[in-house]
């Protein structure tokens, strides 16, 4: 493990010809820094490997890279050994991908296809004449219908690079039947050296399959931005549907609605130390510490699942406290109700940066909401896909509650006419107190889902509410159904536009446009609320 | 009672003119620290203030600048572009200051420069920048775009990386390097293609703009982040990436989320650094790449002994407001660090606080060991020192992969590279 760079680099290579069940591990646990060097007794330096679990001093089994054994002292007693006493063997990003590229080529045979996936793309891209009869005899042997794909893509890559003009042509052929996004690169330089060449067959052929793959890119861009679009207009669904409530429904105009959001996004990050390492904070010079859980993998993952019903309630319990102590005071006065939720949301603010500190939280995503499915090159992230399925279990939840239970039946009779309600009996203080507490314990449910995909931090709501009350409004005050559609139509509208435009700031811009030029046409928005009532 | 009176206050006017007397004896010269330490720059700027305070303390600890105690004197401000520019001239004009450290921001720079200019003040500058500036004013202690954007590129085009990528905030930083940098690219034989993020051009066709650029707070990365999947489907293709604060906590996480890793296409940021990790979730970034020209990580007694006094005097300070748990260093702070020794240096060699002295004797050559290794002036008000490529770790530490032993500063390179 010594020399220059370039025979480091030609030693590693050479690992590949003659693989030995040994050197994937190896190779692994170097580019891991689990390599060490060791100076022997004698002066000269052993290269160990440190594994096994660590005890209390951080000390580790140290195995001899040589000999597979482990490294013993003086009186035979194998040594444990501490990784920061030693030094490491050094590697740099160049050596770890010629590692690599040694690894794919024996991961051709790994036993689990994503795997074997990515070291037959890997070959492909090299276009390495030398490893095609390797991955030929592979090929005749592969019968998982995803790994023969790539391997016939990588076949056709490496065909590209063949002196031979119907060999390319055959392959060029290949590549636009498969039109991968990956191959767009290759065929366009191909396309390039044909012309510069004047091969007319090949550069007509090259041309042929670039526009296949463009074709498919753009279908790829087509329904990639309808799933965007939804999921955008899932969150602003999500961020909303509480508004729509304490707003479209009670009328309060709840400029803290955003801070009830950052409430649910801030429980998400405690449980989220519950389970892990444990919660220190120092609000107004105390201290408090609660120990975590220590869990780790699934177990620890399975906090976020804990994390949704808790800030759905501390949201819950945040806003029946605020209706309790400002905004039933204030039912019948609008304005007044603006001004003091606004304080009530600086107020919030300040408190989160006396509690948590001025700076962002590290909430971290669990295992299955952080990787993706890709379907024909569409690319549909599970967190993506959650909240889209989220959405409609929050509508459909608070829906049900509206129109099926007592207290649905209650609320709808209290938002439509307080005094008369109050004649028949009806507790109209408790049902605005539970009406507020359900609008915002679904902004903290929506906090907890927006603490996956972004900031958590004191400004967290600041970000939101203007979202939030452009969907209710776009969508008719006091109406579901509208805030739904709404959500969506943003949503959609939103990313066609980044999509077609390539710019994030105009598609936004033109939005804004849009939602202005609606509402000039339909001021109560798309569904209108008609009401006998003489105030609206 | 009321006859008492006068009595009482002359013995106290006594008392405090004896006090002051006493502190005459000891010599003060008055500095400028002008930072935000309020509004949405106070997270980074704060940590600039702290390393300050301490550098002074530790200096004066030492018999101050030519037996002067350093006075500081800090103002706030408020990261609001206008207010500094009233803020530097408070601190030139009333306090006399015989020098000031300060700003983040380039626009924050560009506002207080003419009032640098109208007083004939001087500034010590420590963020990275994207040049195309040189005021006699300015000490720019700060990594210039060749000291951090171009050494990066020339990582990357050594490991075999042939596509770039390049994302930023929209602002004056981003929008300046990412020009300069498409210039840099194209002069190594990068063809137009394989810049990704798209170009603005003006009539006559020249590009104006290079890269995709999202506003402060932009939270929906999904678009983008399907363009750069796109983008390195084909393989060998790097992320560039200026986007500043928290807009990369979503980037990030949309990055990870799409199955793109740092093994399939690394992103160098240019405006992440350890004391910014403190807000990121950390190991959603592990091997991606950074370019400073200090990183915590530096394994010197130098260094070592620079983090253990930053960190005893932070747990000894009692100056309001400082944040004592969970401290790192990062560039922008030892180049503070740096300033203000280089300008001791200089003072101790004119002989003089005058600020004509001072600066020729900034411009002829001084050199100061820092805690990221030796660092010399130079005539154009920049500085020369090392430059170090860092992979992230789990911890939000790097792990350096690469040094570029004493680079120039070289602020004017626009229309360099042909």
């Amino acid at each position: 493990m010594a020399g220059s760079d370039a025979e480091k680099i030609r030693l590693i290579q050479s690992l590949a010809l003659e693989p030995d069940a040994d050197t994937p591990r190896l190779l692994d646990a170097w580019r891991e820094d689990a390599l060490y060097v060791f100076q022997g007794s004698a002066g000269h330096p052993i290269p160990v490997q440190l594994t096994g679990e660590k005890d209390e001093r951080d000390a580790q089994v140290a195995v001899v890279v040589e000999t597979g054994k482990a490294l013993n002292d003086a009186h035979g007693a194998p040594l444990r050994l501490v990784g920061s006493d030693l030094t490491a063997v050094e590697h740099d990003a160049k050596l770890r991908r010629t590692m690599k590229e040694v690894l794919d080529t024996l991961e051709l045979a790994a036993p689990d296809p994503k795997k074997r996936v990515d070291a037959v793309q890997a070959i492909g891209f090299a276009q390495n004449f030398e490893k095609l009869p390797a991955l030929q005899v592979r090929f005749s042997r592969e019968t998982n219908p995803e790994v023969r794909r790539a391997m016939e893509e990588a076949i056709a890559l490496i065909q590209l690079k063949a002196p031979d003009d119907v060999v390319k042509l055959q392959a060029l052929g290949e590549l636009r039947g498969l039109h991968t996004l990956a191959s767009f690169d290759f065929v366009r330089a191909a396309l390039r050296e044909a012309e510069a060449a004047k091969k007319t067959a090949v550069a007509k052929a090259a041309a042929v399959a670039l526009s296949a793959i463009e074709q498919h890119k753009s279908a790829v861009n087509f329904f990639g931005t309808i799933f965007r679009g939804l999921s955008l207009g899932s969150i602003l669904l999500v961020v909303a549907l509480g508004l729509a409530i304490t707003f479209g429904l009670m009328k309060v105009i709840n400029m803290a609605h955003g801070e009830m959001v950052a409430v649910g996004a801030y429980t998400t990050y405690l449980v989220q130390n519950l389970f892990g390492g444990g919660v220190a904070l120092s609000p107004l010079g105390f201290s408090l510490s609660i120990p975590g859980l220590q869990a780790t993998g699934w177990r620890y993952d399975a906090y976020f699942i804990v994390a949704l019903p808790l800030s759905f309630l501390s949201a819950a319990v945040v806003g029946i406290a605020l209706e309790r102590t400002v905004i039933r005071f204030l039912y019948r006065r609008p304005l007044e109700s603006l001004l003091a939720t606004w304080g009530v949301s600086l107020v919030l603010q300040q408190a989160f940066r006396l509690i948590f500190g001025a700076n962002n939280v590290q909430v971290y995503s669990p295992a299955f909401l952080s990787g993706n499915w890709t379907v024909n090159d569409i690319l549909f992230g599970w967190n993506r896909v959650f909240v889209i399925g989220f959405a409609g279990a929050v509508v459909f939840g608070t829906w049900l509650i509206l129109t099926r239970t007592p207290l649905g039946l209650l609320i709808r009779a209290v938002m439509q006419n307080r005094s008369m309600a109050s004649c028949m009996g009806v507790r109209t203080e408790r049902v605005n107190m539970l009406t507020f507490g359900l609008g915002s314990g679904l902004a903290g449910l929506a906090g907890a889902f927006l603490s996956q995909i972004g900031n958590v931090g004191p400004s967290l709501g600041q970000s939101y509410i203007v979202d939030c009350f452009m969907t209710v409004v776009v969508g008719g005050v006091g109406n579901l159904a509208g805030t739904v559609i709404s959500a969506f139509g943003i949503g959609l509208a939103d990313q066609s536009l980044q999509q077609i435009l390539l710019n994030p700031v105009l598609g936004k811009i033109l939005v804004l446009v849009c939602i202005i030029l609606f509402l000039q046409w339909r001021p109560a928005g798309i569904f209108v609320t008609r009401s006998r009532n003489l105030d609206e | 009672m009321i006859k008492k009176l006068p009595r009482f206050l002359a013995a106290g006017a006594l008392a405090l003119g004896l006090a002051f007397s006493a502190r005459a004896a000891e010599k003060t010269i008055k500095v400028g620290v002008l930072h935000s330490l309020s509004g949405t720059m106070a997270i980074s700027e704060t940590s600039l203030r702290d390393v300050l305070l301490f550098t002074f303390d530790e200096i004066n600890a030492k018999g101050g600048v030519m037996g002067y105690k350093i006075e500081p004197v800090v103002v706030d401000g408020a990261s609001n572009w206008p207010l500094f520019a009233e803020k530097a001239k408070q601190l030139l004009e009333q306090d006399k200051v015989a020098v000031v450290f300060g700003c983040w921001t380039s626009v924050s720079r560009k506002s207080v420069l003419p009032v640098f200019e109208k007083n004939n003040g001087l500034l010590f500058y420590p963020v990275q920048y994207e040049g195309e500036e040189e005021s006699q004013n300015v000490f720019y202690t700060a990594e210039a775009v060749n000291q951090q954007a171009t050494p990066a590129v020339d990582y990357l085009l050594d490991q075999g990386y042939t596509k770039f990528y390049l994302l930023g905030s929209d602002y004056v930083y981003p929008q300046t390097t990412n020009l300069v940098l498409l210039e840099y690219l194209r002069s190594k034989g990068i063809p137009l293609e394989n810049i990704g993020g798209g170009f603005k051009k003006d009539e006559s066709g020249a590009i104006i703009s290079a890269g995709k650029y999202t506003p402060f707070g932009h939270t929906d990365y999904q678009q983008i982040v399907a363009e750069i999947k796109q983008f390195a489907a084909g393989g060998k293709a790097a992320v560039i990436n200026t986007l500043n604060g928290d807009t990369n906590v979503p980037f990030f996480k949309e990055y990870a989320a799409a199955g793109l890793t740092s093994e399939t296409c690394p992103v160098v940021s240019f405006s992440i650094s350890e004391d910014e990790f403190r807000g990121l979730p950390a190991k959603q970034l592990v091997g991606q790449l950074g370019c400073w020209t200090y990183f915590q990580s530096i394994n010197s007694p130098a260094n070592k002994l620079f983090v253990a006094d930053f960190k005893k005097w932070l747990g000894a300070t009692s100056v309001p407001g400082i944040v004592k748990e969970g401290r790192v260093t990062c560039s922008p702070m030892v180049l503070s660090y740096d300033g203000v020794y280089l300008w001791k240096a200089a003072v101790e060699k004119a002989g003089s606080f005058d600020v004509d002295k001072v600066r020729a004797a900034l411009k002829s050559g001084l050199t100061f060991d820092g805690p990221g290794g030796t660092v010399k002036t130079q005539k154009n008000m920049h500085l020369t020192k090392n430059v170090f490529i860092g992979e992230t770790k789990a911890d939000g530490q790097f792990k350096i992969l690469k040094e570029f032993k004493d680079v120039y500063g070289e602020p004017w390179l626009k229309g360099k590279f042909k």
